[in-house]
């Protein structure tokens, strides 16, 4: 009877052969070794930012000791707090002057058919394909003259407005496309009972753009974060660098190097960014694949 | 001169004045005659325009013409001394009762005249708008003033007594108010437990019963407390004073322009010289054709013209150079502390100035001239009621627009510009402060191979060509394997398998990429752990090789998490009908991969994988992080790169740290091309672009 139930088949899905089981026990194998693959070097990140027996260099086989020690280094010895700073305030000020034109210029360009729209259209698309390190040269004695003229004008001022003006095109084009699924009887119908222009963009286009003005601003805050080139071309004086200009000071310049340090303050933001990324990774792609591309 | 008026609609009306229309007549006649009549006709013509001031028409208006004005020295007298007898001080309510008083005097007037000429007629119907409507609002605005001022009396006179009675009896009917809530919300809890109601439809019940709540209490405060009372009075008889009037009188200005859109205009004048007359002089055609608010909004662009941007092109207010001319020098011959580089950006600023100029011009002289054109015809000009009204209606999407496009323009349109220009100069090492035109010596110095900069150019070309190729379709490879073996029925753990797997996305990646450049290092960990295993003793850093494969390889880990996403998203969205379909139907496992999963998520992932590509042929950041475009290899790269560096980082160095910046704006340029080149035939066939017509 025992012997009987075992060569009973209980299930939905046909029963695997043999080299149904050597394929599943190959595609375990990939999904556990890509998993290591993954894992190790981020454990690596992590034993390295607490082991107190680490000294300026990273090194294999030197024993694990649990401390705080990078830590306090990171905040105590280097400008990383100053860092932290300054990136949230060159990203939020990014979002926001982004998320100011974005709004108008995707309304505009998704409700109204006006005179020059497809041109611009056009031209805003082939702006938007040039990277912004194209203008480099030019940024620097731009720069040198607005400084000149508006002494209150700092290079962290100018990052935010090359962030922001690059931003436009790009977002205008993602807002457009998901302003374009939205269907235009609310507009008209709100327009019937009286509102105007201003306050069918107030009333009806905020709000129903609200799912998509929070990735754009998502996104714009996230790109300055990201970026290492334009804070270290713009950005001279470490005192206002970002965090990526910052850490790379830590493992490239010969008298700051402290890699373990660096271990530590990449931990500390790597943690923000992956509970982010994980919980909103639906809404970050949708952003990415409406409008612009598809 | 046409026989009869338009107005904008198309609707035909006859002709007033009666020279005028004799006038057309003979002109109607002679176009449709022929030979010797034709010369009679004219003659008569002549004779018509030479004796006009005889015309019995044109005497009749003459007359109408010096009677108006003494009506209106008149009622200028009659409305001063009808001032002094108006009682009230509110400035609106007064301007609004001599309006009132002027209009029943106008009709009285004008009303004899309506036959003889279209002026007449539209003064005298937009004096009967007035007169019908305007006692409305005045009485309107009058009641409420008195109800505003009698409120604002009685709350400074507020009897202390009335004021504490009234609070205590609130507090006392406030009580069975919640009483009454409390009670209707134990009936819905009891509803909830019974399973009468759900727990959803609970909360809802529960808001809006807490809505009432306050609604009712709101209500009570403002009947039983006495100070409350009138402040909420006085809040309402001030917007009924002040918003609410605004609205009654756009009304009447909506009345005033509907006459005026069907009450034709009729000249006399030559106006056709208006548009050439005033196309230098923004708003002189606006003044010209009586439209006098228009003509301050033009006004600001003949300002912007003539005071900012042509003295700056002439170079006036420049920080260092000489407006437009700037480009040509180039500071040649300027003093020594000036920059070319400053003359050309000003100079390009100068050129964009000049642009919006004619922009402005162009507008101007099309407004004017269709105002020109529409009054010949007989449709009135605008007034500002309606030019404001058409502003915010059809000139909105360029208003809100305008402040993008602005910053656009200067922040990076110029910027690029000056790059295309700089790639024309010889700005280089030697030549930092000033430079010179140089035509296309840098574009031929990339084209040569057997120069230093050609040879590096073509090697690093082809290599940024592997790079991309490689890396990319190696993360697209290995992201879609997963995401198809994970998406696999019998896997278990599916939840922290993908977990797992998108985590090299959400990590920053600059930390990743430092973090690995660390463990690659001659000491890091990673080598010691390859050194162990192969027996080798390597340095992945200094050999181009060993660098450019594990940057691939690198760029693999990284970029695969995305994919990975990307794929799964659509694998899952996929449905598992088709799959047993297929199976039916006798497909092999094969065939349902290469028949169905491949093209379903090739199409819907296609444009964003056509990103990635882009996207590495410019990650200046993985390049330049983790090795810094090193190891340095001088026999074919020169002092200026370094074996890995693809062309953006190339740029970086040649602008950085080797102030070549003329060949780094070259490669810009080249750069630039190919990627608008190949995100245009991608976006051709997109969603968005293809809508759009």
């Amino acid at each position: 009877m025992k012997k009987k139930s075992n060569n009973l088949y209980l299930g939905d899905r046909q029963p695997l052969n043999t080299m149904g089981k050597i394929g599943l026990g190959l595609s375990y194998m990939v999904l556990i070794l890509w998993t290591i693959a993954i894992l190790w070097p981020i454990y690596q990140m992590v034993m390295s930012a607490f082991n107190g027996m680490q000294q300026e260099y990273i090194i294999m086989n030197k024993g694990f000791e649990f401390s705080f020690d990078h830590f306090t280094f990171l905040f105590e010895e280097t400008l990383y707090p100053k860092w932290m700073l300054n990136t949230i305030f060159i990203s939020i000020s990014t979002a926001i002057i982004t998320l100011l034109f974005v709004s108008f210029t995707g309304f505009a360009y998704s409700r109204y058919r006006f005179k020059g729209r497809k041109a611009s259209l056009m031209a805003i698309m082939i702006i938007q394909t040039i990277p912004s390190f194209a203008g480099l040269t030019a940024y620097f004695t731009m720069y040198s003259i607005i400084s000149d003229v508006l002494p209150f004008f700092n290079r962290q001022m100018m990052l935010i407005l090359i962030y922001s003006a690059g931003g436009i095109a790009g977002n205008t084009f993602i807002l457009k496309g998901y302003l374009d699924s939205i269907s235009m009887e609310l507009d008209d119908a709100a327009k019937i009972d009286g509102c105007s222009n201003l306050k069918v963009y107030k009333l009806i286009i905020l709000p129903i753009a609200r799912p998509m003005l929070a990735i754009i601003a998502l996104w714009s805050f996230l790109g300055p974060f990201m970026d290492y080139l334009l804070p270290k071309v713009i950005l001279t004086n470490p005192e206002a660098y970002t965090l990526a200009a910052g850490l790379f000071t830590l493992i490239a310049d010969k008298e700051n190097m402290n890699q373990p340090a660096f271990a530590a303050g990449g931990l500390l933001i790597a943690i923000p960014t992956v509970i982010l990324f994980t919980v909103l990774q639906k809404q970050l792609i949708s952003g990415l694949s409406s409008g612009a591309v598809k | 001169m046409e026989l009869k008026l338009y107005d904008y609609i198309g609707n035909s009306y006859k002709r007033k004045n009666q020279y005028l229309h004799e006038l057309a007549t003979i002109e109607d006649e002679i176009a449709h005659t022929k030979g010797a009549e034709k010369s009679s006709l004219k003659k008569r013509l002549k004779e018509l325009q030479a004796n006009k001031a005889n015309h019995p028409y044109i005497q009749k208006l003459q007359k109408y013409e010096e009677a108006e004005k003494q009506f209106l020295e008149k009622l200028k007298q009659e409305e001063a001394s009808f001032e002094q007898t108006l009682k009230t001080n509110n400035a609106r309510d007064k301007k609004l009762h001599i309006q009132y008083f002027k209009a029943a005097k106008e009709v009285d007037f004008y009303q004899p005249f309506v036959d003889l000429c279209y002026d007449a007629e539209l003064k005298y119907r937009k004096a009967v708008v007035i007169d019908e409507q305007m006692k409305e609002v005045i009485d309107h605005l009058e009641r409420n003033l008195k109800e505003l001022s009698d409120a604002k009396e009685a709350l400074e006179k507020l009897d202390s007594t009335k004021e504490s009675e009234g609070k205590k009896a609130f507090s006392e009917k406030k009580k069975d108010i919640e009483i009454e809530y409390t009670k209707n919300l134990n009936s819905l809890k009891k509803k909830k437990e019974d399973g009468v109601i759900s727990a959803k439809a609970l909360e809802n019940e529960k808001i809006q019963l807490v809505s009432k709540k306050k609604k009712d209490i709101d209500l009570l405060e403002s009947t039983l407390i006495p100070s409350k009372y009138y402040k909420e009075l006085i809040e309402s008889k001030t917007y009924e004073t002040t918003k609410a009037i605004k609205h009654k009188l756009a009304v009447i200005d909506d009345n005033e322009s509907n006459v005026l859109r069907t009450t034709p205009i009729e000249i006399d004048k030559n106006i056709k010289w208006y548009p050439v007359a005033s196309c230098l002089i923004p708003g002189f055609g606006q003044y010209l054709n009586g439209q006098t608010t228009k003509m301050i909004l033009f006004l600001i662009g003949t300002f912007f013209i003539y005071f900012m941007a042509l003295p700056y092109t002439l170079g006036f207010g420049n920080y260092q150079a000489d407006g437009l001319m700037s480009i040509f020098t180039l500071a040649d011959g300027a003093p020594k502390i000036h920059k070319s580089i400053i003359y050309m950006i000003e100079g390009i600023i100068s050129l964009f100035l000049i642009l919006i100029s004619f922009a402005i011009l162009l507008v101007n002289y099309k407004d004017v001239k269709t105002v020109s054109r529409n009054t010949i015809k007989g449709i009135r000009p605008r007034n500002w009621f309606e030019t404001k009204r058409n502003i915010f209606e059809d000139g909105f999407p360029y208003l809100v627009s305008l402040p993008a496009f602005l910053v656009l323009l200067f922040i990076v349109i110029v910027p690029i510009t000056t790059t295309i220009l700089l790639s024309f100069t010889n700005m280089d090492p030697k030549h930092q402060s000033k430079f010179q035109w140089a035509g296309f010596v840098n574009y031929l110095g990339l084209t040569e191979s057997d120069g230093m900069i050609g040879r590096a150019f073509w090697a690093i070309l082809g290599w940024t060509l592997i790079w991309t190729l490689v890396a990319t379709s190696l993360a697209i490879l290995i992201g879609f394997g997963l995401a198809l073996i994970t998406n696999n029925e019998r896997i278990v753990g599916k939840g922290f398998f993908r977990g797992v797997f998108i985590l090299p996305w959400a990590i920053p990646a600059f930390i990743t990429i430092m973090f690995f450049s660390i463990m690659f290092a001659r000491q890091g960990i990673l080598t010691q752990i390859l050194n162990n295993i192969t027996g080798l003793s390597l340095d992945i850093k200094n050999n181009s090789f060993q660098t450019r494969l594990t940057l691939i390889g690198l760029q693999g880990w990284l970029g695969s998490a995305y994919v990975f996403l990307l794929s799964t998203g659509v694998l899952q969205a996929i449905s598992a009908d088709l799959y047993e379909a297929a199976q039916i139907d006798g497909a092999t496992a094969w065939q349902r991969l290469t028949k169905i999963t491949l093209p379903i998520v090739l199409f819907q992932t296609a444009p964003l994988l056509i990103g990635q590509y882009t996207f590495n042929f410019n990650n200046f950041s993985i390049i330049y992080l983790f090795n810094s475009g090193g190891p340095f290899n001088p026999s074919v790269y020169g002092n200026l790169a370094g074996s890995t560096d693809i062309l953006i980082s190339y740029v970086y160095k040649l602008t950085m740290d080797n102030q070549q910046q003329a060949v780094g704006a070259a490669v810009t340029v080249l750069i630039s091309l190919a990627l608008m080149v190949f995100t245009f035939i991608g976006f051709k066939n997109s969603k968005a672009f293809k809508e759009d017509k």
